[in-house]
């Protein structure tokens, strides 16, 4: 019985997954006002690290990689990965084994953490290079 | 030592290999972990939400997606220790702050949601 729930759950999650995907492909987050804005960006007028994800992903999904690119270079850098392990766990669920995975040693995850968190305050700085990595300043170029 | 699986050579204190996580402490039974003195059984891993965690700070909410990230080093941090009872209780950690993240972040879109409802309902109520 516990089984089939969870089989539903997994079902369902996919389902919401590939519905999300599809709407982001068909409405752009950066013109329709179906997406809801970054609380964060809305609460105390900042980007945080993931603004622009949405878009990023959205021109990702129309083959645009030099918009995505502008839109958030994070996620662009970071979706692959996410991607595989994503599938990997998705995986595991489906017939009980994920895809290989290297042991990531504690050090490069904190490493991962103060990049994403140094990326968050760079994009923020009304400073030359850095205000590039605001989403869209790049499309001006 | 040498990793039976992968060659990579460890600190002999090494409970876990750092190139391809294979538990070494097993393999070796005469030496211990020192840190809790279990022998982790071959294979062991610890769950510990990265992937996850990082789509909470990237698409739900930065702040509860962080803290999640450094329980996610903390679970493997705590088995290059050979600690996994203290590996697990940060997996769990960074389980509950990635589902507070979820959470926090289907909130959001609930309340944007509502907000759309109520904008297009006022709408339609000006207009009659």
């Amino acid at each position: 019985m516990l089984r089939r729930d969870e089989n539903r759950l997994l079902a369902a999650m996919l389902a919401a997954f590939a519905v999300g995907v599809m709407m982001l492909r068909v409405f752009d987050p950066a013109t329709s006002g179906i997406f809801p804005p970054c609380p964060v960006r809305y609460l105390t007028g900042w980007y945080c690290p993931g603004c622009g994800s949405l878009r990023a992903i959205h021109q990702l999904l129309h083959g645009n990689l030099r918009a995505a690119w502008a839109m958030n270079p994070l996620t662009v850098v970071l979706l692959p990965f996410l991607t595989y392990g994503l599938a990997s766990s998705a995986l595991f669920e489906i017939r009980g084994h994920g895809l290989p995975q290297p042991f990531l040693r504690a050090v490069w995850i904190r490493a991962l953490c103060a990049a994403i968190i140094l990326f968050g305050i760079a994009r923020n700085l009304p400073l030359h290079p850095f205000h590039l990595l605001a989403p869209g300043t790049m499309l001006h170029l | 030592m040498f990793c039976t699986q992968c060659g990579a050579n460890n600190a002999d204190t090494a409970a876990i290999c750092a190139q391809c996580g294979r538990n070494l402490q097993a393999v070796t039974p005469a030496v211990p972990s020192q840190a809790t003195g279990v022998i982790l059984p071959p294979g062991t891993t610890v769950q510990n939400y990265l992937v996850f965690a990082i789509l909470a700070t990237v698409f739900c909410c930065l702040p509860a997606g962080i803290p999640a990230i450094v329980y996610a080093a903390q679970v493997n941090g705590k088995l290059q220790a050979g600690d996994l009872a203290g590996a697990q209780m940060a997996s769990k950690n960074a389980k509950m702050w990635c589902l507070i993240s979820l959470g926090v972040g289907l909130g959001v879109v609930a309340l944007y949601a509502l907000l759309i409802m109520v904008g297009v309902l006022s709408g339609l109520h000006q207009n009659r």
